[in-house]
């Protein structure tokens, strides 16, 4: 979408037009044609997975993914041989999927009644239920006589994208969508899962069928001889499914193969492959990887010790080594019986060595080339890829996701089925694994798309994520936004925290390839134009480039002549000559010393990034991606053009901005981080998040009553629709320190503009009933739950009335509009059981009206309602405490509404809607919202929608100077300041005051959703401390570093009522003997004094002992007197205790354990303390 | 009067106190938005289109609120 298409910007509001696309929204096509191409590799990489994808088919027969990833799954053979006579397999039978197809939505054929069998998303997301089509697939077979079987078996529902091939939404206009209860600008390329809107997140992968080098000091630890240089290639099938070959180097010279099959990592000898592919003599190989460049005794070296090092497999054919590595890889990759060795080799071969080409041939040379690059980048000729710039890197699509997860799937029932009879036959056991996806990952794929607001919307359609294993990397080097970037990956619009630099989000105008292209000629005519042909066997390697295509060695030229042909080749595309399509990428690398390895790389496969930008020699619109990017010279602007260096142009220096960040108004005014911050806060802003508000069932939704269009808005703000959803309100702010409540970005609002409704917002929140869920409901069968009111419920108006007939229709459901507090009934059921009526209970805190209730039947049409959707609505006009922000990050807190009476005024009598402080300026440096101020008070006066876009001014033309003199022209001073005067005393500022229009954004923290506030409250009941958690009324965690600044300001009695008397404050008994807590017994002396074996025993005035001092006690006693019977010494049992009690508080052990006392001691104490004792260690205390 | 009929209903249930509907509640169809009279346990279904989806009818009572 060049800019150059767009229209001449008029400086209006377009409000007539914009009012006549609502009321009648396009009958052809849709309101705002851009988002629908900025999801369209969403919605194109899940079309390409049906052979009707629409399309182009490219060199390929136009099969979708599902068929090609059929195509390689194959068919499985068994043998009905129980395995007891081993030289008869028995009856052979081919078991193989042949087709595979999902259908739209479709309501179950056990309904009966309705007219229009399709199921649109909109009743989906009311019902909170999937979008998904049928799925089946067609399974053949051969039965003993050869004769082929298929039975077509249902497997279940599929997740239906919407809006691509298999919605019933496809290719409708805004009109219909209007009248299928969708937005008016729906552009789908999401999935309805369980009634929220998800999406899969686009992911970057290393580039394909591109060998890297890479420097890995891992690679040391793989095993002996292991060297940290290895060179890697991620190839992909024709059906997108991929894996990823790497050649690593070794200390002794030669190679290792790796690949992984099966979640199973296998390394192979490179030359045994090699001899594999295509028995290639030992001179062939020499001559292959020499490339003439026998001076070089670095490459000769090596390639001795790599054909030395497979004289010991004393394998010398091709078909030898075949055979080897079938027997090898037999069992691992599981073919049928009756294949030979050297049949499984090439399978081996074909299923996982450079599995993008097809021909062994072609294998091979690009064996020798990795070689090559390998050998170049240990010699230090070259230097390694960096994996992390997306030079090396493209996307994975959602499509893509979805077909590989089917393939696997689907190869997963072959196995499966094959399995099951093979278990039927042997009796064995059932083996279950699982194919790896190529991927670093498996989860986190999809995320919700919010609708808080139309921005943040859209935004999840664009953002890219690097992959959730970098997440926890603890090196930043993935996060390093890098020069290679520019125009792909937005340098502003990326969050700040853990995901930062990891959440990435698309430039504008940056595109993804998602159709195959037409490129099966592009050898022949380079070859026509001064390229070598692959096959020659004198080409000189010192002096020639190597020129691919997708991975495929498709020739050498020279410097000079591939330079030529990236040239020509440019020139055709852009000029659409030969056939050469737009989005093929031309990668010259030029010959360097010591910089990436040269050759000429064509790349046209799918799932690269690409961006239009204007190529100077024919003035033509051209098609980079970031691979070509790196060596080509691109001026941002015409004027900053030179000459003989400059090749290219950007259409508008603004693209390589995101969206997001593209709708800041002048964003090049402001520090960078201010920006960043805009876009974040741009996202959490209370807006409009669906123009189909009724038939939304979002959990939570955040709604501006008081939307207004930006009068400082830049040219983007229209092309996004952001008109339709508006998203903030143009407020008059004054920058002035006035009333000493604007400090530290605290905003004062104007208490009449609050009234008038500035920022009002509601929040709806939806509460599902379910009565299939619900205590007494029945599993199975009938219900015998229903909603309604039960007949003991009197529904007399009187004075017996029931409280619930308030709330309560006859159908046991609120009226629409009812006021609900905390505790009030939403809706009341009849339990069949025991006959009596039940209520459901309004759980929120704050007052909310019932704004819609949504009765929702089964799909089958035929059962009696069990489940109830309820919208509440929560309205929410600002308070003390709420967040505002500008456009420039400039985020603040209301902290008061002043009366309109007190606020200052201009000369002209107007009143600021907003005070911010101007402290908030200097440090943060957002001269664009002071020029915003400017524009937007000129905008107001001239009735002007004045162009906000980046990169507009310059020192000749300044900003200030432009809004200066539409300024003047109003009458107002050309700065923007005005005198002002105090509201309080009428009396004359000193200081002129900065006076202007911002449009102010309401964002969804709010105080109401944060307040935490407890004097008493629930407590935990192990630690008696108060729990914590703003949700159960818990407090806020007093902790360490709070403690030590108690204790450093020599505080203590404030310390001891905050951890001790609010907390958990408790009182206990102690021992004065023992200083035990754990050990008070009590006897009640009230009944009078007990006496057992004659003797008195001792306890304190209330009754209370300590068990421990009167066992011991008591056992001293009988000690002494078995002592007297039998005249001898008594034996004092030498305790194992010590107590750590100074001798002057141990009264001579007289009280024999009737000596306690009480102590204050946190309960968490006396909780430790038991618990100790349950490990054997007392604790005992010191009483003074 | 409507409690009447409500009586004279349960007495016809031969002693089991069903709670049979006191009266039609009127619902519109999600798709459509045709009026459809759906009594107490009886499917939720659009009789014109089949529908799936009924929206409450707001309500005829007065809804009155102190504005403070």
């Amino acid at each position: 979408m060049p800019d150059s298409e767009r229209t001449h910007r008029q400086p209006t509001f377009s409000t007539l037009e914009r009012e006549k696309l609502f009321k009648f929204p396009p009958k052809q096509g849709s309101s705002y044609k851009i988002l629908n191409e900025f999801v369209a590799p969403h919605i194109e990489s899940f079309n390409a997975l049906f052979d009707d994808s629409g399309l182009p088919s490219g060199d390929g027969n136009g099969k979708g993914l599902l068929s090609l990833g059929l195509e390689d799954i194959g068919e499985r053979v068994i043998f009905d041989s129980t395995g007891k006579d081993t030289d008869a397999w028995g009856n052979r039978m081919r078991l193989w999927i042949d087709s595979v197809s999902i259908s739209r939505p479709m309501v179950p054929d056990r309904n009966k009644y309705v007219k229009d069998r399709r199921v649109f998303p909109s009743e989906t997301r009311e019902r909170l239920a999937s979008y998904r089509g049928r799925m089946s697939i067609k399974l053949c077979w051969t039965d003993p006589s050869g004769q082929r079987q298929e039975v077509t078996k249902d497997c279940g529902l599929a997740p239906i994208m919407v809006r691509s091939v298999r919605c019933n939404l496809r290719s409708m206009s805004s009109s219909e969508l209007v009248k299928h209860n969708e937005e008016a600008e729906e552009f789908g390329g999401y999935f309805v899962i369980n009634g929220n809107e998800r999406l899969i997140r686009y992911l970057i992968l290393p580039r394909r069928n591109h060998v890297i080098s890479l420097l890995r000091p891992s690679f040391v630890n793989r095993g002996p001889s292991y060297t940290q240089y290895g060179v890697q290639i991620r190839c992909v099938r024709p059906d997108q499914t991929s894996c990823t070959n790497t050649l690593h180097y070794l200390a002794n010279g030669s190679a290792m193969f790796r690949f992984s099959w099966r979640k199973q990592e296998y390394v192979i000898p490179i030359m045994l492959i090699l001899k594999a592919l295509v028995g290639a003599s030992d001179k062939e190989i020499f001559e292959g990887i020499m490339m003439q460049d026998y001076d070089n005794t670095f490459l000769t070296g090596r390639v001795e010790l790599l054909l030395r090092s497979y004289k010991m497999f004393t394998m010398r054919t091709g078909e030898q080594a075949l055979e080897y590595l079938g027997e090898k890889f037999r069992v691992v990759l599981g073919m049928a019986e009756d294949m030979s060795n050297s049949a499984v080799g090439a399978l081996l071969i074909r299923k996982l060595i450079l599995v993008h080409i097809e021909n062994p041939r072609e294998k091979y040379r690009m064996l020798l080339f990795m070689l090559r690059k390998l050998y170049s980048l240990v010699n230090g000729t070259c230097c390694a890829d960096n994996p992390d710039s997306p030079q090396h890197q493209e996307v994975l699509l959602p499509g893509q996701l979805y077909g590989m997860i089917i393939k696997e799937r689907l190869e997963e029932i072959l196995n499966a089925i094959r399995t099951f009879i093979n278990v039927d036959i042997r009796n064995g056991s059932n083996v279950d694994f699982n194919d790896s996806l190529d991927l670093q990952q498996a989860s986190g794929f999809t995320i919700v798309a919010e609708k808080l607001n139309w921005q943040r919307y859209i935004s999840h359609f664009r953002c890219i994520h690097r992959g959730a294993f970098f997440a926890e990397l603890k090196t930043t080097t993935v996060r390093k936004l890098l020069p290679e970037a520019w125009g792909f990956l937005c340098p502003v619009h990326t969050p700040d925290g853990s995901p930062c630099g990891l959440l990435n989000h698309l430039a504008r105008t940056c595109r993804i390839v998602t159709a195959p292209l037409t490129v099966a000629h592009i050898p022949a005519l380079l070859a026509k134009h001064g390229m070598s042909e692959p096959f020659s066997s004198c080409i000189d390697g010192r002096t020639n480039l190597c020129v691919q295509l997708d991975g495929h060695v498709i020739g050498w030229a020279s410097p000079a002549v591939a330079r030529q042909l990236a040239t020509n080749l440019r020139i055709w595309k852009t000029e659409s000559k030969n056939e050469i399509p737009m989005d093929l990428e031309i990668g010259m690398v030029p010959p360097s010393i010591g910089g990436q390895y040269p050759g000429l790389f064509l790349f046209s496969s799918r799932s690269r990034m690409m961006r239009p930008v204007k190529y100077l020699l024919n003035g033509r619109d051209d098609s980079i991606g970031p691979f070509e990017q790196v060596y080509m010279d691109i001026s941002c602007t015409p004027e900053e053009i030179e000459t003989g260096v400059s090749t290219h142009v950007e259409h508008n220096p603004t693209n390589f901005l995101s969206i997001l960040a593209n709708l800041t108004p002048f964003s090049d005014f402001n520090q960078s981080p201010r920006n960043i911050y805009q876009c974040q806060m741009g996202k959490q802003t209370m807006g409009t998040p669906s123009t189909a508000l009724k038939h939304r069932t979002d959990n939570k939704l955040y709604r501006l009553q008081t939307g207004q269009s930006p009068v400082v808005r830049p040219a983007l703000h229209n092309t996004y629709a952001m008109d339709a959803f508006p998203n903030g309100t143009n407020a008059v702010v004054a920058v002035i320190s006035y009333t000493g409540y604007d400090m530290e970005d605290a905003m004062i609002l104007n208490k009449s503009a609050h009234e008038r409704g500035f920022a009002y917002g509601t929040v709806y929140k939806s509460q599902i009933i379910d009565l299939k869920d619900m205590k007494g409901a029945s599993k199975t069968g009938a219900p015998t739950l229903h909603f309604g009111l039960g007949p003991e419920v009197k529904l007399h108006s009187g004075e017996n009335e029931n409280s619930c007939l308030k709330f309560l229709d006859w159908d046991g459901l609120p009226y629409i509009g009812t006021r609900l507090n905390s505790g009030d009934p939403i809706a009341a059921y009849v339990d069949d059981v025991t006959r009596r009526t039940k209520f459901v209970k309004y759980k929120g805190d704050e007052m909310a009206y019932v704004d819609e209730v949504r009765l929702i039947g089964e799909e089958t049409g035929d059962a009696e309602l069990q489940k109830v959707h309820i919208t509440l609505r929560i309205t929410r006009s600002p308070v003390i405490g709420d967040k505002f922000s500008s456009r420039h990050g400039q985020k603040g807190v209301c902290s008061q509404k002043w009366p309109a009476i007190d606020m200052p005024f201009s000369e002209s009598g107007m009143q600021p809607d907003v005070i911010i402080n101007p402290h908030a300026f200097p440090s943060r440096m957002t001269i664009g919202m002071l020029v915003e101020s400017m524009a937007g008070k000129a905008g107001a006066m001239h009735g002007l929608a004045q162009d906000a876009t980046p990169f507009k001014f310059s020192e000749q033309d300044t900003a200030v100077n432009y809004f200066g003199e539409q300024l003047k022209a109003a009458g107002y001073n050309y700065y923007g300041n005005e005198p002002m005067y105090s509201g309080i005393t009428g009396q004359e500022f000193a200081a002129d005051i900065y006076l202007g229009v911002v449009y102010y954004q309401r964002l969804r923290h709010m105080v109401l959703d944060k307040f935490q506030v407890r004097t008493t409250g629930p407590v935990d009941p192990i630690t008696r401390q108060p729990v914590k958690g703003r949700k159960r009324a818990g407090g806020i965690r007093f902790g360490e570093m709070e403690r030590d600044a108690l204790i450093a300001h020599g505080t203590s009695f404030l310390l001891q009522d905050r951890l001790m008397n609010c907390s958990d404050y408790s009182t206990a008994w102690v021992c004065r003997t023992c200083g035990s807590l754990i050990s008070l017994g009590y006897e009640d002396i009230s009944l009078g004094e007990v006496f057992a074996a004659g003797s008195r025993k001792p306890t304190g005035p209330g009754g209370e002992y300590c068990r421990t001092c009167r066992a011991a006690a008591e056992q001293e006693d009988e000690l002494e007197r078995k002592a007297l019977e039998t005249g001898q010494q008594p034996l004092h049992p030498q305790g194992s205790l010590s107590v750590a009690i100074s001798s002057q508080n141990v009264l001579g052990r007289s009280s024999k354990g009737g000596d306690l006392d009480v102590v204050a001691v946190p309960y968490v104490f006396r909780y430790l303390c038991a618990e100790l004792a349950s490990m054997g260690i007392a604790v005992s205390l010191e009483i003074q | 009067m409507n409690n009447d009929g409500n009586q004279q209903n349960q007495g016809s249930m031969g002693g089991i106190p069903m709670q049979a509907p006191r009266q039609d509640m009127e619902y519109l169809c999600a798709d459509c938005g045709a009026k459809n009279e759906i009594k107490s346990r009886e499917p939720i279904r659009c009789r014109e289109c089949g529908h799936r989806i009924m929206y409450k009818k707001r309500t005829t009572r007065m809804v009155q609120f102190e504005a403070r």
